[in-house]
């Protein structure tokens, strides 16, 4: 069945998102403000759950492998980044140079000791069931999740972890634009965000390995026969992965200032549902769901109440599952 | 390899978790009897709690033990992952009724946790003494207007006497003590008030709630969340403050994390006070808070301390022997208090006894026998229900103190200057 070309599920699915658009709208002319200011919390959290979400994404699209462990590494990359900053003579009440110095030195470090971590945990836990039944992984990477928050659980303990506000911050560093109030830190989280997600499609694009990790996702075995290192190709998605998970928890961080040792379960499912959002194993498609995950989450924190967050994220995973059975972008094989 | 070590390193610190602390006295001349404690000892409140037991139970061994029995006493922890677990103190509870040398036991710190334990220990008339319950169902029903109770106090003991007491006041009092503070004191009129969906977080929220609407305050919104799902209010803050909210009341414990709001708050460029309960008069509430810890305003369920003549030297004598800036909590002397509450009526059982092992239930009936138990934080009585006659809630706030030490309530961990002070206190057992 057709209506102007369109079948009547996509039809209710264009209705459903109209009705969606029209209520926030409504919400919009009611109280520009607040709407615009929900806005922006939801983009600075959105902008999070992408870099984790890229992770989920890539991991799947390349050994079709749901990397429970990922929202540990983004975790951990937060505790990591927290003992690093440790070693400078930071200031929590004034921006100071030594601040933006151990902010430049301590993304790459972090970016760099967790991809390597999951690069490790790659080499142990799921290459040698490369072969073996779907569930095998899977068993071992939520092996590996326990193990990581044990990690965690073991190094600061159940209370949550304070993480140095070391941001600019204050009254110099926030201003009120037509009665929406900006901080450094929400423009800092979506910048640093945005670079990276091009930084990454950027690579995926241009460079030799990128082109190596689309010919793997395509079909393992012809890239292998193509001259292809699959091993190595697979390392090195995770390895990029993590570098994205690292650096978001050490913006996590930055922003929140709160770490708690099982805050990548929660993290990590949120992300994992913006990645089957907006099409599991499609790279855009990870980080526009991360981003529309963020900002439902807002809106629903502010209109709905919170009690129902949850349940309007996943009731709105499940309409899509049944409406768009291959997420919002679909699963544009060539760019998985 | 490396997988099997994690596992490994986890186990050990399961171990170490639920390994116990604490240990015995010397030999007495007629042998060991023993209390334990259930209380969620992961926390800096259960430790300090616990050590205010320890340190009642050493210095009751060296002036000579109860009648001859030298008490031993044992600390159980019902942590499970970082938080109070119903079934870990379930298991401890267990654990103690099968070794008949335990005659009670101090505990447990969290209502939940006392919910799943009472229905054990009441058959086997196992004396119960909570420093800290404030849950107002274990004793009681609610009193209206307040939502009524969920369970029930007799449901929970099956047809047997009681055998659980606890010496602070109840959630009845502490949500409207912070509501009467906010609106008469603090002049807030209007507020936002933040649940953590647990029984205490519901429970101390809605009686805050009731009041507060009785007093001719606005509630603008009542929001609740989950810990596993919750790490941004600020959306949640911004609509209290759209609302018109000069205030934010929070039902919860920090180990929901209830306390981050409070930074948030700060992120959203928004000053206006911040309460809740007992939940939140801890440690990790002002780590949690950073940046924006002064001006939280917290409840505590029973007098404090030192505004009680006499204490002092209680208080001084305890930090001599834990002189940790965590040690001292703000349940450690109510566990002392009932710590010597049940060392009391174990002595008299012992009497009963005939000078010999008194049995559970001869503790139990002495135990209800209890009146004008003088104790640091007071004189009091239990009622038949297993309440205290002393109805006093505490108002702390965060402030910059210069000597922690003297600090009666507890310091921040990075931020150890940062303290909750005693403000004021309501008496709901006068008429007001």
């Amino acid at each position: 069945m057709a209506l102007g070309g369109m079948s009547l599920i996509d039809f209710l699915f264009y209705i459903i998102c109209a009705a969606a658009v029209v209520l926030l709208a409504a919400q919009a002319v009611i109280n520009p403000t607040a709407f615009v200011q929900i806005t922006v919390f939801g983009l600075a959290d959105g902008a999070m759950y992408a870099l984790v979400a890229l992770g989920y994404t890539m991991v799947y699209g390349i050994i079709e492998l749901i990397n429970f462990a990922h929202g540990d590494v983004f975790t951990m990359g937060g505790y990591i980044s927290a003992a690093i900053l440790g070693f400078f003579a930071i200031n929590e009440q004034t921006f100071t140079a030594v601040n933006l110095v151990a902010i430049l030195l301590v993304f790459p470090a972090v970016m760099l000791i967790m991809a390597a971590i999951n690069v490790g945990i790659e080499r142990i836990a799921y290459r040698p069931l490369r072969n073996a039944p779907r569930l095998a992984p899977l068993i071992t990477a939520i092996g590996m999740s326990f193990v990581l928050e044990g990690v965690m659980f073991l190094w600061h303990g159940p209370a949550s972890v304070h993480f140095p506000d070391i941001l600019p911050h204050g009254p110099g560093f926030q201003t009120t634009i037509g009665g929406v109030f900006v901080t450094f830190k929400d423009g800092f989280v979506m910048v640093t965000a945005v670079f990276l997600v091009t930084l990454l499609a950027i690579f995926i694009n241009r460079t030799k390995l990128g082109k190596a990790m689309r010919a793997t996702a395509q079909d393992k075995d012809a890239a292998q026969l193509m001259g292809i290192d699959i091993n190595r190709t697979i390392a090195a998605t995770f390895f990029i992965g993590a570098l994205l998970a690292g650096a978001g928890g050490m913006i996590w961080g930055l922003y929140f200032n709160n770490l708690f040792y099982n805050l990548g379960f929660r993290t990590g499912l949120v992300a994992f549902t913006s990645a089957v959002f907006g099409g599991i194993g499609n790279i855009p498609g990870a980080a526009i769901g991360g981003v529309l995950i963020g900002l439902i989450a807002a809106y629903s924190d502010s209109y709905i109440g919170s009690k129902w967050t949850e349940v309007v994220i996943f009731g709105i995973l499940i309409g899509v599952l049944v409406f768009r059975p291959t997420g919002l972008l679909g699963m544009r094989v060539p760019e998985k | 390899m490396v997988r099997a070590r994690g596992l490994g390193v986890l186990s050990m610190a399961l171990m170490v978790a639920f390994a116990c602390g604490g240990g015995g006295g010397t030999s007495g001349s007629k042998g060991t009897i023993k209390i334990g404690s259930d209380l969620p000892v992961c926390t800096t409140g259960g430790q300090s709690t616990a050590n205010g037991v320890k340190f009642a139970v050493d210095q009751k061994n060296a002036a000579g033990g109860v009648n001859g029995y030298t008490i031993s006493f044992q600390s159980f922890d019902d942590c499970r992952q970082g938080a109070y677990d119903a079934a870990a103190g379930v298991e401890n509870v267990q654990t103690m009724l099968g070794d008949p040398k335990f005659l009670g036991m101090i505990g447990p710190y969290n209502s939940a946790v006392a919910k799943a334990e009472i229905p054990i220990a009441a058959p086997q008339h196992f004396v119960m003494i909570s420093p800290s319950n404030t849950g107002v169902c274990l004793t009681k029903e609610s009193p209206p207007p307040q939502a009524p109770c969920t369970y029930h106090a007799a449901d929970l003991r099956n047809g047997n006497a009681n055998n659980y007491w606890r010496v602070v006041t109840t959630d009845d009092y502490q949500g409207p003590a912070m509501a009467t503070y906010f609106y008469k004191t603090l002049n807030v009129h209007s507020v936002g008030i933040l649940d953590d969906s647990t029984v205490f977080g519901v429970g101390i929220s809605g009686a805050f709630e009731t009041q507060f609407k009785t007093l001719g305050g606005t509630v603008v919104k009542h929001s609740e969340y989950q810990k596993a799902t919750t790490s941004d209010w600020k959306s949640i803050l911004l609509a209290f403050k759209n609302g018109g909210a000069t205030g934010v009341y929070v039902g919860g414990t920090d180990d929901q994390n209830i306390c981050i709001p409070r930074k948030q708050m700060k992120d959203l460029g928004w000053d206006v006070p911040f309460g809740g309960g007992d939940g939140i008069e801890t440690t990790d509430c002002i780590n949690q808070a950073a940046g924006n810890e002064l001006g939280v305003n917290a409840t505590s369920a029973g007098a404090d301390a030192t505004q009680i003549p006499g204490a002092k030297s209680t208080i001084d004598a305890f930090h001599k022997q834990f002189p940790g800036a965590n040690d001292f909590g703000g349940y450690t002397m109510q566990a002392y208090d009932a710590a010597n509450a049940l060392m009391a009526a174990i002595g008299r059982a012992i009497n009963d006894a005939g000078g010999n092992t008194p049995t559970r239930e001869q503790v139990r009936a002495e135990m209800a026998k209890t009146k004008g138990f003088v104790g640091v934080i007071g004189t009091y009585d239990f009622d038949q229900n297993g309440d205290t006659s002393l109805k006093i809630v505490s108002i702390y706030t965060v402030l910059s103190v210069t000597d922690p030490a003297n600090s009666t309530g507890v310091c921040g961990k990075t931020q150890t200057k940062l303290c909750f002070v005693w403000k004021a206190q309501f008496d709901f057992a006068k008429p007001s």
